[in-house]
């Protein structure tokens, strides 16, 4: 599903070059679950967003489903990712104006999905996650580890083939934690791809695979068995 | 899609309840000002547009006067109308109207006064006056026939029939026989008569029968040969594409080959559809308060939208993680930009709704203010056509930006906090701030100046005394005068009593027919005559500054005053005792008075004679002692009342009428004053909004100050400072803008005051102070609110 050569990722700012990913190449099947590691600062996040389309590599190749996206513009990757990719954060990042509900429905109004269709899906897949009865509670509402679930909900709806979650136990007490780990492993058992970054070895041990990095490398990478 | 659109925004309005109430109200206060502004406008500039036939309408006017007394005469000598209709092919038909004035009609008990004009039986073809009863053929039957509007009809005769009616005016013999009927003339028409008698008639009366006019050699048969009366408003409907300065020639040709001593006497031919608005030699008239009105309806409609692009674009930051997420999760741009197109749109539609609403409720007081009759009924496609385009205008004005802004976020940056185009764009915000309040101080700067002025009309000294004097037009009590005189200084509270043929106050006769010694060949000096009682002089302490007042002897007919101007412009040295001749009077000069305002302060004082001739003395005044003026009124009335038996008594004190003269620039006065208000007001609701922001924006950077040591002054410093010097910077902006603005309106009067520095250093503090005051209110609540607080809330 995701083959990447060589990439490579730069910060500039006045003064200094920070490289935060350095020739790095990695591939991920589709169906696994895999976890990505490695202290502060060694590029995890940097990786997660042009696996996720949100940025672009500065050099390398990024071949997503056979299809080189790495000097894709704006436009297109939106195109791809909308489709395509799921995310979910630590910080959840909710939208606060909107119920659960119509957080939930947002990533389907942007697809074009029809409205009855709209309702049947953010139902069936709230009623997963078992946030169902607070369909209408707003996002401060919630509890740290609902609101989680709300945006795997988010993440899903649209029923991607990857997801790509940012340590999305990492605000979570480690029971809400644990809950979430099973919500993704079930995701996964059913078919989707995972791609997950976290600083907890309890956490990773539900992947597949382990991928460490240092200083924008791959170092080491464990199948799990 | 557009529901999901709808719905967000509206949450998003309701959630924000301070910025969108700040917005609502900013927009809607703008919006009704702006529209009502420009309802004006677009009444003014639709004035006579109603006529069909208007593009191809002109009026007819002459330059006459030379030198310091050049004037344009917008009313000609009949005949030139009908030689042009006979002699130019160019010319379809012509009208010409001599208006009579109020005049008190009656049929059986009612009586009203109307205002009426004899005409050409072509006014009801070339104009859209048709009938709507009557005969379109013939208009009027005979000599007695009349004319009347609609609104005449249904005061004397209610629903009865209105044609073959009999009205006849009070205290003169003859009768006229309604013989048609007419719809109101709109109240965008420069021509506006109640009632119509033939022009025919004026020549019966004037001409064949009665034979009141003279020239040179005897007798004038006809108002068709009298090329010496310049009475009659002219219009020529003329052929499309017509040569006007052709036409122009072809008229002074006509006119100096039946009065060749007249020459030259350049011809001017009007556009209809100009005369409300520009001067008859085409230059500015009222179309200077209409551009003037018109910029201020944009200004005010730009600060307020301003307002909106502010408040939406600063607080884009505070929706950054909003608008990342919504990308993230699969939004497009054009998706994100209507997004916020459908929130700006709604609030627009609220703050529109509000502003119609309003609109609404104000309109009488609006009408009454303005002397309009302004409806906002559905069917006047105009005004909504108005309100429309500048709805669409200005919601384009303040959506897009905010909208293209909004959408172009780039979602990474935005979630990670490290977003920049919200305070990036702080600059451009900046420019807005500075054009707001450039033009509220502009306002409120012109506001000051307009104000000064009209204080200094007030008391400037006009060479006579008008304090406690009434004026009124005497009718039956003429003939009688002297005996009324002595009545009336019998009444308490009446101390002086004089007549005139002229009201002193607005004073607008001219003779061209004039001669003194050594006046040169090419003079076309004018002169505004003016018949006095021997002790007008007096009565208005009005200044002799040589030779002596009339005295009432015999000799006194002969004798003339002239004024200091008239002295000047005739270039004489010692003028008493020199010949001078006006009209039929060859007199004289006996005194010379000093200059006094007998007209209006936008015009040079110009040449005046005083002649002795109590004949055709028409006004009275009487002085009262002021504290008892009222039981003079009533004195005068009651004995208005043995010589008037129909006419209503009717008086004016001369302090209202010096009042009416500048009726429209106190009008523009106390709408300056509203408009800087409203420009002040919105552009501070604004401020208020962006410093609320800007405090909520750095709680955290203010906390952690305060946690450090910094004290409430400073931290107020911190916030306020930034905006103190944008309003610096609008003062240096407005400036000279204000100043240019209105030294141009203060050219209007030839009696002005100056531009003084303090005016401006006043508006520009006084703009610091009411910016810092909105300011001070939201950094000081930043400032003293607990470092704790604000620190945890992060
Ligand atoms: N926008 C940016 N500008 C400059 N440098 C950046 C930017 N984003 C990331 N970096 C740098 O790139 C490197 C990798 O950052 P990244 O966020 O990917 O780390 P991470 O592995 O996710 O760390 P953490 O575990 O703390 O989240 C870091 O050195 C960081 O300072
Ligand atoms: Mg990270």
């Amino acid at each position: 599903m995701i083959k990447i050569t060589n990439l490579e990722k730069f910060y500039r700012t006045e003064e200094v070059e920070t490289i935060a990913l350095n020739k790095l190449s990695m591939h991920v099947d589709t169906g696994e679950f895999v976890a990505i590691m490695g202290p502060s600062g060694c590029g995890k996040s940097t990786l997660l967003n042009i696996l996720g389309m949100l940025d672009d590599p500065d050099e390398g190749s990024y071949v997503f489903n056979d299809i080189e996206v790495a000097h894709f513009n704006e436009r297109k990757r939106a195109d791809l990712r909308k489709h395509n990719i799921g995310f979910v954060f630590q910080s959840f990042n909710l939208i606060d104006e909107l119920t659960v509900f119509e957080n939930v429905e947002l990533p389907l109004i942007y697809t074009g999905v029809p409205t009855g269709e709209r309702v049947k899906r953010v139902e069936e897949v709230l009623d997963k996650m078992q946030i169902m009865h607070r369909r209408n509670h707003y996002p401060q509402q919630l509890s740290g580890g609902q609101q989680q679930r709300v945006a795997i909900a988010r993440a899903v709806v649209n029923k991607p083939k990857l997801i790509l979650a940012d340590e999305p136990t990492g605000n979570l007490d480690s029971s809400n934690g644990n809950d979430v780990m099973e919500l993704l492993t079930d995701l996964n058992e059913q078919g989707t791809t995972i791609i997950m970054v976290t600083h907890s070895e309890h956490d990773a041990r539900y992947s597949h695979r382990i991928i460490r990095l240092l200083d924008g490398q791959t170092v080491m990478e464990n199948i799990m068995i | 899609m557009i529901k999901n659109y709808i719905k967000t925004a509206w949450r998003n309005i309701r959630n924000n309840k301070f910025y969108s109430v700040i917005n609502i109200v900013g927009l809607t206060v703008g919006l009704v000002v702006g529209l009502f502004i420009l309802l004006w406008v677009q009444d003014e500039l639709s004035f006579d547009k109603f006529n069909t036939k208007a593009p191809n309408i002109y009026k007819i006017g002459i330059r006459g006067g030379s030198g310091p007394t050049e004037q344009i005469f917008s009313a000609i000598i009949a005949p030139v109308a009908t030689s042009a209709k006979n002699e130019l092919p160019e010319v379809k038909d012509a009208v010409r109207v001599k208006d009579f004035g109020s005049t008190t009609f009656k049929y059986q008990d009612k009586i009203f006064n109307e205002n009426g004009a004899f005409t050409d039986p072509s006014f009801f073809s070339v104009f859209n006056f048709s009938l709507i009863e009557g005969d379109a053929q013939k208009p009027f039957l005979d000599n007695n026939s009349i004319i009347i509007t609609k609104t005449v009809a249904q005061k004397y005769f209610g629903n009865e029939d209105p044609l073959g009616k009999v009205l006849s005016i009070i205290d003169q013999p003859q009768l006229f026989k309604v013989t048609g009927v007419i719809n109101d003339p709109p109240n965008n028409s420069s021509i506006k008569f109640d009632v119509f008698l033939p022009l025919s008639y004026l020549n019966q009366m004037a001409y064949v029968k009665n034979s009141t006019r003279y020239n040179g050699t005897g007798r004038i048969a006809s108002m068709d040969v009298d090329w010496i009366s310049f009475n009659y408003d002219t219009y020529l409907l003329l052929k499309p594409n017509t040569n006007i300065a052709k036409l122009q020639k072809s008229l002074q040709k006509i006119h100096e080959r039946n009065k060749p001593d007249d020459a030259p006497v350049p011809y001017i031919a009007q556009p209809l559809l100009n005369i409300h608005l520009y001067k008859a030699d085409g230059s500015d008239g009222g179309i200077k308060t209409v551009n003037t009105f018109a910029i201020v309806a944009i200004l005010i409609l730009i600060i307020a939208c301003i307002n909106y692009v502010n408040l939406s674009t600063a607080r884009s930051m505070l929706r950054a993680k909003e608008v990342s997420m919504r990308k993230i999760i699969g939004a497009g741009k054009a998706q994100l930009f209507f997004q916020f197109m459908a929130e700006t749109t709604l609030m627009f539609l609220i703050a529109t709704i509000l502003a119609i609403g309003l609109m609404y409720a104000l309109l009488p007081y609006y009408n009454q203010f303005s002397g309009k009759q302004l409806a906002l009924n559905l069917s006047n496609y105009h005004i909504w056509l108005c309100i429309v385009i500048t709805l669409i205008i200005t919601l384009a004005a303040s959506s897009i930006y905010p909208a293209i802004l909004l959408s172009s976020f780039e979602p990474l940056k935005a979630l990670k906090g490290r977003l920049t185009a919200g305070m990036g764009n702080a600059s451009f915000r900046r420019m807005l701030v500075i054009t707001q309040f450039s033009a509220s101080i502009v306002l409120i700067i012109s506001t000051f100046i307009i104000g000064k002025q009209l204080k200094y009309i007030r008391d400037k000294d006009l060479g006579f005394n008008k304090e406690n004097v009434i004026s009124l037009s005497m009718h039956g009590i003429m003939p009688h005068y002297d005996a009324v005189k002595n009545e009336l200084l019998k009444q308490p509270g009446i101390i002086a009593v004089t007549r005139s043929s002229g009201n002193i106050i607005d004073y607008n006769n001219w003779t061209g027919d004039n001669d003194w010694d050594g006046k040169p060949a090419n003079s076309n000096l004018l002169f505004h005559p003016m018949e006095i009682d021997k002790d007008f002089i007096s009565f208005f302490k009005i200044r002799m500054l040589q030779g002596n007042a009339f005295t009432g002897a015999i000799a006194d007919s002969n004798h003339l005053i002239v004024n200091e101007t008239a002295v000047e412009a005739m270039n004489m040295h010692e003028p008493i005792g020199k010949r001078l001749r006006i009209q039929t009077v060859k007199g004289t000069i006996i005194g010379v008075v000093k200059d006094f305002h007998f007209s209006s302060m936008r015009k040079k004082i110009e040449p005046a004679v005083f002649m002795y001739n109590t004949s055709n003395g028409w006004d009275m005044y009487i002085k009262t002692t002021g504290g008892d003026a009222q039981k003079a009124i009533v004195a005068t009335q009651a004995i208005w009342k043995q010589y008037n038996s129909n006419t209503p008594f009717n008086y004016t004190f001369l302090d209202e009428s010096f009042s009416k003269l500048y009726k429209t620039e106190q009008q523009t006065g106390v709408l300056f004053n509203l408009f800087a208000s409203i420009a002040i007001i919105i552009s501070c609701l604004g401020l208020f909004g962006l410093a609320t922001y800007s405090a909520q924006v750095k709680t955290r950077e203010i906390g952690i100050r305060k946690v450090l040591g910094a004290s409430v002054a400073g931290i107020v410093k911190l916030l306020a400072l930034e905006f103190m010097f944008l309003i610096l910077a609008a003062i240096v902006i407005a400036v000279p803008v204000a100043w240019y603005a209105m030294s141009k309106w203060l050219q209007d009067f030839a009696y002005r005051i100056s531009i003084e520095w303090w005016l401006f250093l006043i508006a520009g503090l006084m703009a610091m102070l009411i910016a810092f005051v909105t300011i001070s209110f939201q950094s000081v609540k930043a400032a003293i609110a607990n470092p704790v607080k604000s620190l945890r809330s992060e």
